[in-house]
């Protein structure tokens, strides 16, 4: 009963403001009502640690889903240990069986957890003044030996998924293609034919860079044609095309 | 011969990509007798308190290198163009002196442990190369188990993790809480 007078009578003072984001979690907020109630942890007043617990929850100003399911969650715990010690037992329990036990022994733990993280925070505010090369001078190329020592598994993944990602982006490029004209190819077309005399168009055809490239050769070819400054010959069809310089353009070159 | 061994030995220490450790310095100057080497060592130790330097020996991280002091921080800030080195946020803390103590150890016993989710904090710890992935736990769902890297102990000045703050001093801390309260 002593429990619930005190429950009464325990201030949740206004002027008391903690937001509660600046508790890393639900055992945090419990451990700093802990100690602002100086209660002994080993012998913690469920009630009176439930309804200032819950008082918190209320008081939080934002509604953030994910970091709300994790304090509910130990509200839960709270309220079922305090409705496991209400039940009558026969026998007196001892420390092992106190419902308080397994919460008790987290809190002592993340005590713990607290008390090296701020150790750690000691020793990373030192060693921040310790300034260290974090790269030697190059090396020339050919003496490069690549470390993989380091390299675990999961760098190995993330290399591959940023590459993943950058081939990803390469497809929306747009590559700049060669601008073929159409002037140009029979100019083109005309200066082999006065090299080589013919020309079989599809090994011609072939050599061209671009799906743009052989179609531009090949009205080239037709301009050619109507223009009548080249012959072509195709025996059947599918078969390759030849080409020729009508003999009187060929008289003129020298 | 023996005059030389300070010399040789800062040069090693120089030139070497990762904290030069005693093994490594003994097998390289395995002409010496390993005593000689050792004293030579901490004989360049000593220089560290010369104010002549602006550089120093530190033990780190398995084994030596150098660091600038200190007191020189302001001026290596100026040069590098940072304002303020960034800290590790509370949590990442909490996570890594979890694993720190409790390693080899998974997800989900980490979260257990805070309370908290700590799926993203976890994720920062292996961008920053401070936490490692060492294989998975043969447990239903094969979670993946973490480790510390060695660029954790070089990041808190640790040689090794038994340089870790002891049992001992997390109590003290924790009694000195109590007490300032009171």
């Amino acid at each position: 009963m002593n429990e619930l007078n005190s429950l009464e009578t325990s201030e949740t003072s206004e002027s008391y403001q903690v937001r509660l984001e600046i508790f890393e979690g639900p055992l945090d907020l419990l451990l700093f009502l802990i100690r602002k109630k100086k209660i002994d942890i080993h012998d913690i007043p469920m009630a009176i640690i439930t309804k200032e617990y819950l008082d918190y929850l209320n008081r939080k100003e934002r509604i953030d889903l994910e970091r709300e399911a994790e304090f509910l969650l130990i509200a839960a715990l709270l309220i079922y240990i305090k409705s496991q010690m209400l039940l009558p037992r026969e026998q007196v329990l001892d420390q092992e069986g106190d419902p308080r036990r397994p919460l008790v022994d987290r809190l002592l733990d993340f005590q713990k957890i607290k008390a090296a993280s701020l150790l750690l925070r000691e020793r990373e505010d030192e060693q921040s003044l310790n300034w260290t090369r974090t790269a030697l001078p190059p090396l020339s190329p050919e003496e490069e030996v690549i470390d993989l020592s380091d390299v675990s598994l999961f760098d190995l993944a993330e290399a591959f998924f940023t590459l993943l990602k950058r081939k990803e982006r390469e497809n929306f490029m747009v590559i700049p293609g060669k601008e073929v004209s159409l002037e140009n190819k029979m100019k083109e077309i005309l200066d082999v034919l006065q090299e080589n005399v013919v020309l079989d168009f599809l090994e011609y055809l072939d050599k061209q860079e671009s799906i743009e490239e052989a179609l531009v050769s090949f009205f080239s070819l037709l301009e050619l044609i109507k223009a009548k400054l080249v012959m072509a010959i195709q025996e059947s069809l599918f078969q390759s095309i030849k080409v020729w310089l009508r003999k009187d353009l060929r008289k003129k070159t020298p | 011969m023996k005059e030389q061994l300070r010399p040789i030995i800062e040069s090693l220490i120089f030139i070497s990509l990762e904290p030069l450790s005693l093994e490594k310095l003994k097998s390289v100057l395995q002409d010496f007798p390993q005593e000689e080497v050792e004293l030579a060592l901490q004989e360049l130790l000593k220089s560290n308190e010369s104010n002549e330097r602006g550089i120093q020996i530190i033990q780190s991280g398995g084994g030596y290198l150098f660091a600038t002091k200190p007191e020189y921080d302001p001026w290596v800030k100026r040069l590098l163009n940072i304002e303020r080195k960034t800290k590790l946020s509370q949590a990442s803390l909490e996570t890594l002196s979890i694993i720190a103590y409790h390693q080899p150890i998974t997800q989900a016993e980490i979260s257990a442990l805070r309370g908290v989710d700590s799926t993203y904090t976890l994720k920062t710890l292996l961008q920053k190369k401070l936490t490692k992935i060492v294989g998975r736990k043969k447990a239903p769902g094969k979670p993946l188990i973490y480790r510390t890297s060695e660029k954790f102990l070089l990041y808190f000045g640790l040689n090794s993790l038994d340089d870790l703050p002891s049992e001992e001093e997390i109590l003290k801390i924790l009694e000195d809480e109590k007490f300032s309260e009171e």
